[in-house]
């Protein structure tokens, strides 16, 4: 269950990319640890998030911080996105200051994790890194419009939900953040991060035609 | 996923959200009225277009799917709680409990082909062209996988005959080995690249030594092999007894 690797994209806009989850182990450590993944969205909700979810809820742009919370069980995998690398090392600091029990993994630029690690005395544990894409790639769709869709590592925002957007954005009928707002919708985890999204769809606006393969 | 005829009036709403792109506009007759319909066949029964609530006749009805149509929706649509690992999605908790699972050990790596990924989903036959090629490796295929649970014969890499045709948004072929198996293992997914119909992405998992260096990293770097430069890091904070459950 790899969700929150193989996003693709550039360096510039992956360093506004921060992916961070919670669970306990199924058969080890499971019974009773939803207090504690409660406790890890509070410490998530003080902070500048980008979005957060819990898969059987919804990512934060179908439902409420209470609705997400009041959804978390003792299977539950907790899940935030920030942008910024600075608030990033904040919340990392205050997670371990809370010394939860929980399992916790990040996701972005290995570089920017290993320093924010640094800083906050943390050795990492396990590190995993994507080999790329095998297979038919040519059957793939353009490589912009995977930077967005693979924000949503169970692979829920379209490929025709990003189109739709770029020509609602190119005919003025919606903006570019309301559209990046809409982008989130599908992903049920909430690890689409939609001001990255907003970002790229900007860039696109610029250079994209309707009829990229 | 099917579209009821009785009641869709053909705007369209739910197309955009099909994450497989099968959901076409049709008439029965010239200058009848147009409707929309589902490829059931090209369906992998996420759920999305249903979830995203754009249907304004609720005309999007989601039948009970039976055997072997069923791995379609258990693969495919991340609200589903696999029966085999209690872990809704298509794969297992990896990384992200190993500082209390010690799944991934030192001298270890993980390898996995996710199929399908991303955005074109896959027949599970092509992950049977994928098992195929790894077992004769011996390597050892998890068995926390769902789709671990689908193999027929785990020698040979064959998959159950009834399930060959579905297809799913992705599913995780997933294998732990020594180290020094990485290379050639890596070696059969890039042979085995050219002998399937969709896509496959890879990713290796390697637990961090004493000195901070990450072995498989090393071993890609000696091996010239490229690797993106985002990725994951399980920051070790796990532990056995969790806070405020009371054990």
């Amino acid at each position: 269950m790899s969700h929150t690797l193989h996003r693709q994209g550039t360096a510039d806009n992956l360093s506004g990319d921060y992916v961070l989850l919670a669970m306990s182990a199924k058969g080890v450590n499971a019974v009773n640890s939803s207090y504690a993944l409660k406790d890890f969205f509070s410490i998530i909700n003080k902070h500048d998030w980008a979005n957060m979810g819990e898969v059987k809820v919804g990512g934060a742009y179908i439902a409420s911080f209470q609705d997400i919370v009041g959804g978390v069980r003792d299977t539950s995998v907790a899940h935030a996105v920030f942008r910024d690398k600075d608030e990033f090392a904040r919340v990392i600091a205050q997670v371990k200051k809370a010394d939860l029990g929980l399992s916790v993994t990040i996701s972005g630029l290995l570089g920017n994790l290993n320093e924010t690690l640094e800083a906050n005395g943390i050795k990492p544990h396990t590190v995993e890194v994507s080999l790329g894409i095998k297979g038919k790639t040519e059957r793939l769709p353009h490589g912009d419009l995977l930077q967005i869709t693979t924000m949503c590592g169970h692979g829920m925002v379209s490929q025709a939900l990003v189109r739709k957007t770029l020509v609602d954005i190119k005919r003025g009928r919606v903006s570019l953040e309301k559209a990046a707002n809409l982008l989130a919708t599908p992903c049920a985890c909430g690890i689409f991060n939609p001001r990255r999204a907003q970002l790229i769809l900007e860039e696109l606006m610029d250079t994209w035609c309707t009829d990229e393969p | 996923m099917r579209i009821n005829p009785g009641k869709c009036i053909g705007c369209g709403q739910c197309r955009v959200f099909c994450t497989m792109g099968c959901i076409a506009f049709v008439r029965k007759e010239k200058g009848g009225q147009v409707q929309c319909r589902v490829d059931e066949d090209e369906c992998v029964d996420c759920e999305v277009c249903l979830r995203a609530k754009a249907c304004p006749t609720d005309a999007l009805e989601q039948p009970p799917a039976v055997w072997p149509r069923s791995v379609r929706g258990t693969f495919s649509n991340p609200l589903v709680t696999h029966k085999e690992t209690k872990v809704p999605g298509r794969g297992t908790e990896e990384i992200k409990t190993n500082d209390v699972t010690n799944r991934y050990k030192h001298g270890y790596v993980g390898i996995s082909a996710e199929l399908g990924r991303p955005v074109l989903g896959a027949r599970l036959r092509d992950a049977e062209r994928v098992f195929m090629a790894l077992a004769p490796l011996a390597v050892e295929f998890e068995k926390q996988n769902p789709l671990t649970s689908l193999l027929a014969d785990p020698a040979t890499g064959k998959l159950k005959e009834d399930v060959l045709d579905e297809k799913v948004l992705s599913c995780i072929v997933e294998t732990v080995a020594p180290i020094e198996r990485a290379a050639e293992i890596l070696d059969a997914l890039d042979k085995v690249a050219g002998e399937i119909e969709s896509v496959f992405s890879v990713d290796i998992i390697s637990r961090v030594a004493d000195d901070l260096s990450v072995p498989a990293l090393e071993m890609l770097k000696r091996g010239k092999r490229p690797y993106a430069p985002n990725g994951k890091i399980n920051i070790g904070l796990g532990r056995l007894f969790i806070k405020g459950a009371g054990c």
